[in-house]
């Protein structure tokens, strides 16, 4: 038997040749390496959403569900640059008109991330905060393991970019696994 | 026996033990055989041609070339991500997903390209699933095998046939594909009920293990966009000509030729390149046998040995039973494709005394099926153990023999039962 074994390896080398090691070439380009294998361990995980991206799709709580974290913070940022620009130009009280429309608005959004976190069986905890929007995240980023974040993210109405250059700027500032959607 | 007669036997007979023992390379075997043959002018210089099959040998040529190019767009590739991300990790739909795949992209691509290009996406697949890759591998093996039956072009026997006994594309897809398809569906569930209990995952791991199998992206493996695009198109527009090929009179080896050259223009891809790829070894391989063959035709051996069996076979199930268990057992232990070449003269020696057009399916399905009973009965049997070895994983001859040898039982019984009913009938 030892012979036929031989044998069969024989005819492999004749029959593929160098073919063999080419096609196995061309799939180490994307196959995951060992290390690449193990799925990382996060247990902290910040997600942050304001008016322009608070869509959170259903993909983002499955990957949520899946790395099963100790503690999510759910925040909901809004401009206080824009709340500061209404105060010192239309006046105080239509500030608070606005803080109070931004206010429910948030809650609104986060009610839809509420129940989808719910069913997930992870703590968490949600904030509205009047904050500048990159600060705001990077500062928070010391504290977490992940970010979740929307591409339209701090975006403005008109909507010229596909991915929000305040996004642009916190993937290049926080040094820890961003997620985008 | 006349000389001549006794030494194209035995030049016929030391190739068959070269190919056999592989002691020498096939090729270099036959070469030698015909070098013989020619020289001591058993077979006429003016008869090359006679036995020279070149439908065969430029039709292997054309899609050699096809496939050589379109390989290098990682089509291939493509189409094995994609069939891992169908499965998501779930390991009854990888043997099943593979399965398929592998016997329809081995019904038009030749075997050994297939499994070389599907089995480490397997392996790798396995691995992350944490189960033997032995079913799986040993089922992409056999279903490349059925697969190959399935079409004029699936295996290199099936493109003999065709051009011997001028059968078309169609002609095979309707008396071999359906054969295939259901032999295809018995094998998996052999397999199934052979290694159920191995084929199974750890529950609490199958969502990583979809995780990180979602996470191969196809597109990585395109490395050429534009020559993917084209390598599709022009794949798919050789499959329709092979469809339409008898209603336009056109060979299919013309079909195959055209798909290379419409493939190099449109590609720009280099010829030299190209033409480098083709597997030249194999093209002599053909081009000696036909001559040893046509050696044992021109001395008047073929004659001799289709009256003997005349003697023996009295009606059409005879035959066709004969022919289909007799070719898969012998396919099982040797090469198929010399095993054709001497098969296909006395076939055509048997037309004069009874209806050979039955035989030719009875031919194709022992031929092509018999290489699924032992590991050296194809070459994507050894390919596939091969690259198995190579990475850690071992199927020896007797484990693939338990396991090969019911499948090839099963398909061929149910193979010539139905060519039987159809042709015979009870």
């Amino acid at each position: 038997m030892v012979s036929v074994n031989r044998l069969i390896l024989r005819k492999f080398k004749n029959i593929a040749g160098s073919r063999y090691e080419e096609i196995l070439n061309s799939y180490r380009d994307f196959f995951l390496t060992e290390e690449e294998m193990v799925i990382p361990r996060f247990k902290s995980i910040l997600i942050a959403i304001d008016r322009y991206s608070s869509n959170v799709p259903e993909g983002v709580f499955k990957l949520i569900e899946h790395y099963s974290p100790e503690r999510v913070l759910v925040t909901y940022v809004v401009d206080e640059n824009t709340c500061r620009l209404i105060r010192e130009t239309l006046g105080e009280e239509d500030a608070d008109k606005f803080r109070e429309k931004e206010t429910a608005l948030a809650q609104e959004s986060l009610y839809r991330v509420r129940v989808a976190l719910k069913a997930l069986d992870v703590g968490w905890e949600e904030e509205v905060v009047f904050a500048d929007k990159t600060t705001h995240v990077e500062t928070l980023m010391g504290k977490y393991d992940v970010l979740i974040i929307g591409k339209q993210y701090g975006l403005e109405s008109a909507k010229t970019h596909h991915i929000s250059p305040l996004v642009f700027r916190i993937v290049q500032h926080v040094a820890k696994p961003v997620v985008l959607y | 026996m006349q000389t001549a007669e006794l030494v194209a036997l035995s030049v016929f007979a030391g190739v068959y033990a070269f190919i056999i023992s592989e002691k020498l390379h096939r090729t270099v075997a036959a070469m030698v055989g015909a070098s013989v043959i020619l020289l001591l002018n058993i077979v006429p210089w003016e008869k090359v041609s006679e036995y020279l099959d070149l439908d065969t040998i430029l039709l292997l040529a054309g899609m050699m070339v096809v496939v050589n190019i379109a390989r290098e767009s990682g089509l291939f590739e493509y189409i094995a991500i994609k069939t891992a991300k169908f499965s998501k990790g779930n390991p009854m739909k990888v043997l099943l997903l593979f399965s398929v795949v592998t016997a329809v992209v081995s019904a038009f691509l030749d075997n050994v390209t297939t499994v070389l290009l599907l089995t480490p996406m397997l392996i790798y697949i396995t691995r992350q699933m944490d189960v033997s890759p032995v079913p799986f591998l040993l089922s992409e093996v056999f279903a490349s095998n059925i697969g190959g039956t399935a079409t004029l072009i699936g295996d290199p026997p099936n493109i003999m046939i065709g051009s011997a006994a001028d059968l078309s594309f169609n002609d095979f897809i309707i008396n071999m594909t359906p054969i295939a398809f259901l032999d295809l569906f018995i094998t998996v569930g052999i397999i199934y009920l052979a290694f159920r209990n191995v084929i199974s995952t750890h529950r609490e791991r199958s969502e990583a293990i979809k995780m990180s199998i979602m996470s191969l992206n196809e597109e990585d493996a395109i490395k050429d966009r534009a020559l993917f695009r084209k390598s599709v198109i022009v794949i798919l527009s050789v499959v329709v000509g092979f469809f339409l090929h008898d209603s336009l009179g056109i060979k299919p080896a013309v079909i195959a030729l055209t798909g290379a050259s419409v493939l190099l223009l449109w590609s720009g891809a280099s010829p030299e390149y190209a033409l480098e790829k083709v597997e030249w070894a194999t093209l002599f391989f053909f081009g000696g046998l036909f001559i040893i063959v046509g050696a044992l035709v021109e001395t008047g051996f073929i004659d001799q040995v289709s009256a003997w069996m005349m003697n023996y076979i009295h009606s059409e199930t005879q035959a066709i039973l004969m022919i289909s268990w007799f070719s898969a057992f012998a396919s099982a232990i040797i090469d198929n494709i010399p095993f054709t070449a001497t098969m296909i003269p006395l076939i055509k020696a048997m037309g004069s005394s009874i209806n050979t057009y039955p035989l030719w399916w009875a031919l194709s399905l022992g031929a092509c099926l018999g290489g699924n009973g032992t590991a050296i009965g194809a070459s994507a049997n050894v390919v596939v153990i091969g690259m198995a070895y190579r990475e850690g994983v071992k199927i020896t001859f007797v484990d693939f023999l338990k396991v090969g040898f019911v499948i090839m039982l099963v398909t061929v019984g149910v193979g010539s039962g139905i060519i039987w009913l159809r042709y015979v009938g009870l």
